[in-house]
């Protein structure tokens, strides 16, 4: 059969992968230019976004799948009405309005639905992986019922997370798809991220310092022995594994900020000032030459334009409250304009769910709604209301998220060539009454709201 | 309001708005709920009421919409108010801007009643609200810790919120006694409604966290709810005896006095209820045996499958924290298709039903329906997105508005003062950039008791 027509408008642009110098960033640093909009080629180091791996030959698609007629989020910002998505096997094959489907193709009807990427969660827990200190393979259980409420809220993949590190990169972390009964289909790539906290004390930033000087000779040392076929290649000095992964680009790192700005709600005094610890988290990506992944920052948008000039990212959760110095507003506390602040100087952002005893990502579907991972559309809403425009807000919960967690050559979006992980949804899907009719997995339905108790008795 | 009133005209409008024919019951007309207040006192003797108005400049606010919940949408309107009191509202150019009147241009927003709260813990600071120095505490109130520059008091603000019930936790089975405040004033005395506001009892599902002892299982926590209650209408009678005539006067008792406004009915007991059993014990001893104002303000769990004996009750019912249950189907839901559902708490108490394991029964409708936070459990800014939740699983759109703002101020029989646009009514509004029920949407101003009480910072917005 012939190969289904992609209009070439609508394949995704190469995103310009700026290579990542340190000196560049040193310099993008020390200009800090207020609330510049990002040229995208003014050399400064760009968040890093890998694409889709061709496959290595042309394999014969065994079982074809179209979603007709919806109007099509691809995850990018880019909404195309009317048009189709067609499947093949466990790939977006061909996405459009002049998408030829296939005869034997199996069809889903989306006229008058809206269809969407499956939201790519940055923290949770449940969904039949295993709790922290197992191995993700052995622990799975793919039969949890968990993963069909959480496929009922649009999730379809998020990022599993095994320990932490400390005062230098650690832990290790999986992708795991909602693929409901297909142990093999849910897990993904593993160690995309590592992780580590801020502040570090004068002697852990200088140990820090020494082991990427340590990697940084290592790389040499590969390169020179490259050059000679009988020289074996050198093992990497102790400690530095890690970091040479987060150097080859094989690896995001997230930086907590270590909640030294936190008020608890109603007392306690942390000023409401992390600015000093996301600035430790900016050496560290100039260190490095790569942008790194804030991890929940409460004051990113005072000095979002230090965290846009070494291509960071960040998690937020838009609803989060610390309280400004009284006689600092303009520079403390928490801002439900942080998300649209940091998108719009270019720093892309994943939400994720307030934390709390009766919610948040560690609860995952079992905290008390609207707090949880229930609704993870409505942390998105949020970002919305603090001013970031609909269509990119539903990034922080595809492209942008797939992006934080390291997996976007595999998800976050529509694009020809990544996994088939699909919503056919009955509404808006920033808006508070949407729900997921179908989810699709790895390209089979894994989720049908009329099958499934969950939600199938709300009427309208 | 000497220098003004408004023209025929618009007081027309108002009253064709008002006599729509879709709109719920007026005065004297049937609600979906007879709500229970027991007598009316002639006289408050033991609750006192904060001023009726507060100064406040002469205002015209201009928006794209008025939503005065007990009438009809406005579009282009105007709202006037002076002296914390709203003097007129309806369409622009119906409406004439008295001299003196500052006109505040709110654009493209929508005017929102301020929303009320019934079930907040967060005017004071932290976690000083469950002081369990005895199982049941009638000696204590929440008035003296009120704090109107607290950070979650600025953050209501910010989500629209003008009024809550601010009580003890639920620690021990009678946290004491709760405050109806503003959220803001120039001062507490100010911002004060009513104190007290209710008496706060939680009866099960928190204060047994001290289990092992005896008597701290649901009958044992009930019995020492009942011996104290039961004191208090003791002493209540008392008083009664000695006002007619029939009895000694009464030596004052500090730890029995608050009681005494409960049994007078100036006030109600608000419940931390939940769970089917409890919140049964709830009706049946709270109100039908001691013959208390109740109102419901947790209702969890499946609690939900009394609507019917609330209602003719007269209970109504504030849900949240939880605006769901998860119905596993390994209890009472087995076999009724409903198992491992998401049943939505606020429409099921609103819609009543099969409720999965009996025959349909009524729900406590239109007017018996409020939702809440329990703030700071989820925070207090968020109360429209619990409402959110409560439409998201089910409850109709028309019933949501009405479940934040008059329906909550009914159940404190407070509605002559709050929870709608209405003339005469307190000057307690927000202006919204939409949909005050969609997260998307954030509070430009709001305005309470008249006066600008938040304003949004664009660069560095609260909420």
């Amino acid at each position: 059969m012939n190969s289904p027509k992609i209009p070439g408008s609508l394949a995704f642009r190469a995103v310009l992968v700026a290579l990542a110098v340190g000196c560049a960033a040193d310099a993008a640093l020390a200009q800090r230019p207020r609330f510049r909009r990002p040229d995208g080629a003014g050399g400064r180091p760009q968040p890093q976004q890998a694409e889709p791996e061709a496959p290595a030959e042309e394999k014969k698609v065994e079982s074809w799948t179209a979603i007709r007629g919806g109007d099509v989020y691809l995850g990018d910002g880019t909404l195309l009405r009317r048009a189709t998505v067609l499947i093949g096997d466990d790939k977006i094959h061909a996405v459009g309005h002049e998408v030829e489907i296939p005869e034997d193709a199996t069809i889903l009807e989306a006229e008058g639905k809206v269809v969407a990427p499956g939201f790519c969660i940055v923290k949770a827990s449940g969904f039949g992986a295993p709790r922290s200190g197992e191995d993700v393979r052995d622990g799975m259980n793919p039969f949890d019922p968990t993963i069909k409420m959480g496929l009922a809220a649009g999730i379809t993949s998020f990022l599993w997370q095994n320990g932490s590190g400390n005062d230098k990169p650690g832990g290790n972390s999986s992708l795991v798809k909602l693929a409901y009964g297909d142990l093999e289909g849910m897990v993904g790539p593993s160690d995309s991220v590592k992780t580590m906290r801020v502040p570090l004390n004068p002697q852990q930033m200088k140990t820090f310092r020494d082991l990427v000087k340590q990697a940084r000779e290592h790389q040499d040392a590969v390169r020179e022995a490259a050059k000679d076929d009988k020289k074996p290649a050198p093992k990497p000095p102790r400690g530095t594994e890690d970091i040479l992964k987060i150097l080859d680009g094989e690896t995001r790192l997230w930086i907590s900020m270590g909640g030294g700005s936190r008020m608890f709600r109603g007392g306690g005094d942390g000023g409401g000032d992390d600015t000093t610890e996301i600035r430790q988290a900016m050496e560290i990506a100039s260190l490095l030459g790569r942008g790194v992944v804030l991890d929940d920052p409460v004051c990113a948008w005072v000095i979002a334009d230090e965290v846009a000039a070494t291509g960071s990212m960040a998690i937020v959760n838009p609803r989060n409250r610390v309280p400004s110095r009284e006689g600092f507003e303009d520079s403390t506390g928490s801002n439900i304009a942080q998300a649209a602040i940091l998108h719009d100087v270019g720093v892309p952002v994943a939400v994720t769910a307030p934390g709390g005893r009766f919610g948040g990502s560690g609860v995952g579907t079992g905290g008390i709604l609207g707090q949880d991972l229930n609704t993870p559309h409505v942390d998105a809403a949020f970002a919305v209301r603090g001013g970031m425009p609909n269509r990119q807000a539903l990034r922080t919960l595809t492209l942008d998220a797939a992006r934080i967690m390291g997996v976007e050559a595999r998800v976050g979006s529509l694009e020809v060539g990544k996994d088939a992980d699909v919503l056919i949804l009955d509404g808006d899907p920033l808006h508070y009454k949407t729900f997921v009719d179908t989810a699709l997995v790895n390209g089979k339905v894994a989720y049908v709201r009329a099958e499934e108790p969950y939600y199938r008795h709300i009427r309208r | 309001m000497s220098s003004f009133r408004p023209n025929s005209c618009a007081a027309l409008a108002v009253l064709a708005l008002t006599a729509a024919a879709s709109l719920p019951a007026q005065e004297g007309e049937e609600r979906s709920i007879d709500i229970y207040y027991g007598s009316k006192p002639t006289e408050y003797q033991v609750a006192i009421w904060g001023p009726d108005s507060v100064p406040s400049p002469g205002y015209a606010f201009r928006c794209a919409r008025i939503l005065p919940v007990t009438s009809e949408p406005i579009e282009d309107g105007v709202v006037l108010t002076r002296n914390g009191k709203i003097v007129a509202y309806g369409k622009a150019d119906e409406i004439a801007v008295p001299d003196g009147f500052e006109v505040m241009d709110l654009g493209d927003t929508w005017c929102v009643p301020g929303l009320v709260e019934l079930h907040c813990h967060i005017a004071a600071d932290g976690f000083d609200l469950n002081d369990t120095v005895h199982q049941t505490n009638p000696e204590m109130r929440t008035l003296d810790l009120i704090t109107m520059g607290h950070q979650q008091m600025v953050d209501a603000r910010a989500g629209g919120v003008t009024t809550v019930l601010y009580i003890p936790g639920s620690g021990s089975n009678m946290g004491g006694f709760g405050t109806l405040t503003k959220t803001w004033g120039r001062n507490p005395q100010e911002a004060l409604i009513r104190f007290p506001g209710c008496l706060k009892v939680a009866q099960a599902g928190n204060p047994e966290r001290r289990s092992g002892d005896l008597g701290l299982g649901p009958m044992g926590m009930n019995e020492g709810l009942r011996l104290t209650f039961e004191q208090g209408k003791a002493y209540h009678e008392e008083w009664v005896a000695w006002e007619k005539g029939e009895g000694p006067k009464p030596e004052k008792k500090a730890n029995l006095e608050l009681l005494r406004g409960l049994f007078r009915h100036e006030y109600p007991v608000a419940v931390h209820t939940q769970i089917y059993q409890v919140a049964q014990q709830t009706i049946r001893q709270l109100r039908l045996e001691l013959g208390l104002w109740t109102v419901i303000v947790h209702g969890t769990f499946d609690a939900y499958r009394l609507s019917e004996f609330a209602q003719v009750s007269g209970v109504p019912i504030a849900n949240g924290p939880r605006q769901y249950h998860f119905d596993s189907g390994r209890g009472w839901g087995s076999g009724s298709g409903a198992e491992s559902s998401f049943v939505g708490l606020a429409d099921a108490w609103y819609s009543g039903g099969q409720h999965g394991w009996q025959e349909p029964v009524k729900g406590v409708g239109i007017d018996g329906i409020a939702v809440n936070t329990d703030s700071p459990v989820v925070a207090q800014e968020e109360l429209t997105l619990q409402c959110a939740m409560a439409v998201r699983l089910g409850l109709p759109d028309a019933v949501g508005l009405r479940a934040l703002t008059i329906n909550p101020a009914r159940f404190m029989r407070i509605d002559d003062r709050v929870g709608s646009i209405e003339v005469g009514k307190d000057a307690d509004m927000a202006f919204w950039s939409g949909d005050p029920i969609d997260p998307r949407s954030h509070v430009r101003m709001t305005v309470i008791n008249g006066n600008v009480a938040y304003r949004r910072d664009p660069r560095h917005p609260r909420f």
